[in-house]
């Protein structure tokens, strides 16, 4: 083998260059390094301050952030639903009629009622549209006793079920209102402006009033209540009552009769509910079937 | 010379290139971690925060807690043994105390050994590295995760003392059965505080994080033993205890809490109800939102109810000659496969509360809930919406005569249906109460022309069945799909006699505040007449009494009880569905593949064999201590003896029965034809 001309040609010469300041300095420095690093771990530091220094910077990503997002979904989610209640607990306990109860209540939305604030509206009705929801007697039996631990409004499609509950959760009474005819109900305390014959349901069934009135007296007297189960609402009209229609059919034991009052050259209808049994009486005697 | 002068220039050679290597290792180090460190996620500063995770508690009837969804009971590190800490220190990092985020000797040798040695996969991450991943990562093996996840835990170590660290790892850790943090740990396994802990406990405690489901001691117990020796070992050798302590701790047996079994992530109950108010509420809400759900399982119950099960099925197990042999297996392959399965559900008749339901022999072997999810023949069970049926269609009543005879009932499109008895016989004349008692085939069928097959179906539907079911004549035995839930949520239509209440599974929903979300109103919906309600629930008390499911009263249930079995061709399902008048029970037992029920005789298991002993077995304890309540006779019906076959005033000295007749239904009427 050919001696390379950069060999060094003695042994003394081999050791000089292998045993160099430069090479024993990086020998050590590389040792120091490594045995610093294992003793000292100031790489794992350097790296962890380093990454502390930009911990701001990185994302809100991994397990623990999702975690985060998922309970600030959670939250949001719970709040709309609280305050959707809240806000249909506010309208009901706002409300001055059924009717108000019934727009307030979407379907599936529910309230409770207070036991006070449900006598307050149901004594707000006349007595005759009151009864129709309700029985007085049952009423009482219901809210008067211990019976009745809570009254729970549930939002339905076409109106709310009021649920008179025990105190284990039970429904001991349930009432259904119907959006349009509780609507109905609350307008019959309200004349239209109208008359009698732009009705078509009291076509045929039209008496002037002093016929009607005439008729009324015929009645045994402890039936004309029952006839007029509402006369305050009557009473309170201005104008006079120019004629009377009977409604061509019954709903629920009751028939509606109309009252047409003139005032002021404008006419206006008043519906108020009458027991059907008295009407029918009244029908034959306005007939002339009874005398 | 020249030798001596080529070897020096290789080492020479070598030794630059190492430093070549190092230091190009050592700049690609730095680039990678520059690189890498973008993608890192952040950390939460204090880390503590890890553990602010609000719980959803779950409460049993009585209001006690069953379990916490998400919950991280979190505790100061001086409140937790330092037994505990000890144990998990000398396990999982015994030098955490000392480095700084890794070990990397340990990380080089594990390196070496994963790299070189094959089939052997080694870990070695400390406790701060095991915190990273389990806070940002997932369980994903990769090299470029296992990177992340060591950056980060020096990030961790930069951030915090070693303490704060080791106090959000204990905190942090899962334990199985829905334990996460120590203090939910020792509460769920030993019911005490993590401070109280022992030797004994802390290093079974200390076992478990490396496999939660494995080392489960609820489940394997002398495997968590196992584990537990070796926790011991790790704590000698690190100096943390002595032999003798070691010794002493191994010999204890602790004992784990069995109060609240069914309050562990993994009841069947509790699947059904996560399933519920995670369609109603989404995931989020239900495992981080805080809500309190208040159930209405009644662990009493469902402790009966789970042994009831488990001691049915194992009964049955040895009436089918199943057994495992000296590997462990049966006959057919492993211990846990081709076993029968059972389920159970009851119902509080008076409000449709799902009481207890167990879905299968063991959840940790099948999650699948049959009690609610699993759709099988009701067989004869489900006679019982036929008769009454019939009462309401045809005018019958239990006191009607018919003849058990065979027919031939034409079907439109497919040869003609001719029902067999169970025994293969045909006995004559019989009263519809004899009819259902001896469960007759012939006359349900000649009911069900009768009837039609849409009016029973219309009529199992009004009782609450939701499976669909199928208008077809053999509707009648029980030929369509439906849940032990269906059948004991219709049968309780009878125990209320006529009136109807959903089951359901929790009764109230409130957030972390308290505010109301949800709420159960019971209302009663009549369905059925009661007066026709209490006629077949007569027939069925016969069942119990004197039928097909007399084995309850020789099991010892002696309390008012009325049901019926239920057994399908072939004997593939068995099934008891019977009730009180406070609570419905409906048990099924069968096999998931649809397998015969068989004994080692060869003869086949019924309803009144294999699922009515799960029945009266859960009864006997469930009604134990409760008073004894008959089922209430409505004003309309009276009790006239009868010749049970000839259907009239029985002859003096001859068979009598007793049948309830409601006003205006008489004895000796015309045979229905």
């Amino acid at each position: 083998m050919m001696q390379r001309w950069y060999d060094p040609f003695t042994v003394g010469e081999w050791a000089k260059r292998t045993f160099s300041f430069f090479n024993i300095g990086l020998l050590i420095f590389t040792v120091a390094f490594g045995a610093s690093e294992f003793r000292f771990d100031w790489c794992e530091k350097l790296v962890g301050t380093y990454l502390l220094a930009t911990n701001d910077l990185r994302s809100e990503t991994g397990a623990l952030w999702e975690t985060g997002r998922q309970t600030s979904n959670a939250h949001k989610s719970l709040n709309r639903i609280i305050t959707q209640r809240e806000d249909s607990r506010r309208s009901v306990q706002n409300a001055d009629s059924f009717y108000n109860i019934v727009e307030s209540l979407g379907p599936g939305e529910w309230v409770t009622l207070e036991k006070e604030h449900f006598k307050r509206l149901y004594l707000s009705l006349s007595p005759g549209i009151g009864r129709q929801l309700i029985e007085p007697s049952h009423l009482v039996w219901l809210l008067n006793t211990n019976l009745t631990d809570r009254i729970f409004c549930e939002g339905m499609t076409q109106g709310v079920s009021l649920y008179f509950i025990d105190s284990r959760n039970r429904v001991i009474h349930q009432i259904d209102l119907k959006k349009n005819t509780i609507g109905e109900i609350q307008s019959r305390n309200e004349p239209v402006p109208g008359r009698l014959t732009d009705i078509e349901a009291f076509s045929g069934h039209i008496y002037s009033s002093e016929k009607f009135f005439e008729a009324v007296f015929k009645l045994p007297v402890e039936m004309i209540p029952e006839l007029m189960v509402d006369p305050e609402l009557l009473l309170k009209q201005e104008g006079t009552i120019q004629s009377v229609g009977i409604w061509n059919e019954a709903d629920g034991g009751y028939i509606k009769l109309g009252f047409e009052f003139s005032h002021r050259g404008g006419n206006r209808v008043l519906l108020i509910q009458a027991r059907e049994w008295a009407v029918w009486q009244l029908s034959l005697i306005l007939k002339g079937e009874i005398q | 010379m020249k030798s001596v002068s080529r070897l020096i220039s290789l080492f020479r050679m070598i030794f630059f290139l190492c430093i070549l290597v190092g230091s190009i290792s050592i700049l690609g180090g730095f680039f990678l971690i520059f690189h890498v460190a973008r993608d890192l996620p952040k950390l939460p500063s204090p880390l503590s925060r890890i553990i602010e995770t609000p719980q959803s508690l779950i409460y049993d009837s009585t209001g006690q807690v069953l379990m916490g969804l998400g919950e991280r009971k979190a505790v100061p590190l001086e409140m937790v043994s330092k037994n505990f800490i000890n144990a998990i220190v000398a396990t999982e990092d015994h030098r955490f105390f000392e480095h700084h985020g890794i070990n990397k000797l340990r990380t080089l040798k594990a390196l070496y050994i994963t790299l070189f040695e094959s089939d052997r996969v080694q870990g070695a991450s400390t406790i701060t590295q095991q915190l990273a991943k389990n806070l940002f990562f997932s369980f994903e093996q990769s090299w470029h995760r296992k990177f992340k996840e060591m950056l980060v835990a020096l990030q961790i170590e930069a951030a915090n003392t070693k303490e704060q660290i080791l106090n959000a790892y204990i905190n942090q850790i899962y334990f199985g059965a829905g334990a996460q943090g120590i203090e939910k740990a020792s509460q769920t396994f030993f019911g005490k505080s993590s401070f109280e802990l022992n030797l004994a406990e802390a290093s079974l405690l200390a076992g478990l994080p490396k496999s939660p489901t494995r080392y489960n001691p609820f489940r394997h117990y002398e495997r968590a033993l196992k584990r537990r020796e070796v926790v011991l070992e790790r704590m000698v050798a690190t100096g943390f205890i002595s032999s003798l302590d070691a010794q002493k701790a191994a010999a204890t047996h602790p004992e784990l809490h069995q109060g609240r079994v069914d309050a562990r992530r993994g009841s069947y109950f509790l699947d059904a109800l996560m399933k519920e108010l995670i369609q109603t509420y989404g995931e989020d809400v239900v495992f981080h939102g805080g809500i309190r759900v208040y159930t209405t399982l009644d662990t009493r119950l469902q402790s009966f109810a789970r042994d009831a099960v488990k001691q049915g099925l194992e009964r049955l197990d040895g009436l089918m000659g199943i057994g495992l042999n000296e590997n462990g297996l049966n006959e057919h392959g492993p211990a846990t496969i081709d076993r029968p399965q059972g389920a159970l559900v009851a119902i509080d008749t008076g409000s449709g509360a799902i009481k207890a339901m167990v879905g299968g022999r063991d959840y940790y072997t099948s999650e699948f809930n049959r009690a609610v999810d699993s759709r099988r023949q009701a067989g004869s069970g489900f006679k019982p919406f036929l008769y009454y049926t019939a009462f309401q269609t045809l005018g019958v009543h239990p006191g009607t005569i018919m003849t058990d005879k065979p027919v031939s009932i034409k079907v439109a499109g497919a040869k003609d249906w001719e029902p067999q008895n169970f025994e293969r016989q045909f006995n004559g004349n019989m009263i519809l109460k004899s009819a259902l008692n001896r469960s007759v085939n012939t006359i349900a069928a000649q009911l069900v022309t009768m009837t039609g097959p849409e009016a029973v179906t219309a009529l199992a539907k009004a009782c609450g069945v939701k499976s669909p079911l199928e208008n077809v004549y053999s509707v009648a035995l029980g030929t369509s799909l439906v849940s032990p839930l269906d059948m004991a949520g219709a049968f309780s239509v009878f125990a209320n006699l006529g009136i109807k209440h959903d089951p359901f599974l929790f009764w109230r929903v409130e957030d972390a505040f308290g505010r109301v979300l949800f709420e159960r109103i019971v209302q009663n919906k009549k369905v059925l007449d009661p007066a026709l309600a209490f006629q077949v629930v007569d027939m069925m008390k016969a069942v119990v009494d004197t039928g097909s499911g007399r084995s309850i009263r020789g099991l010892g249930f002696q309390g008012p009880a009325a049901g019926k079995t239920g057994t399908t061709d072939n004997y593939k399902d068995a099934w008891f569905t019977g009730f009180t008048p406070s609570l419905c029970v409906s048990v099924w037992t069968g096999f998931d593949k649809k397998k015969r029920l068989k004994s080692k005789k060869g003869t086949g298991i019924t309803g009144g064999r294999g699922a009515a002993p799960i029945w009266a077995d859960f009864m006997i304890n469930a009604m134990k201590g409760e008073p004894e309540r008959a089922f209430s006779v409505p004003n309309n019906i009276r009790f006239e003896a009868v010749d049970p076959f000839t259907g009239c005033a029985p002859e003096p000295g001859g068979p009598v029965s007793s049948v309830p007749l409601k006003t205006g239904q008489v004895l000796c009427g015309e045979a229905v034809q």
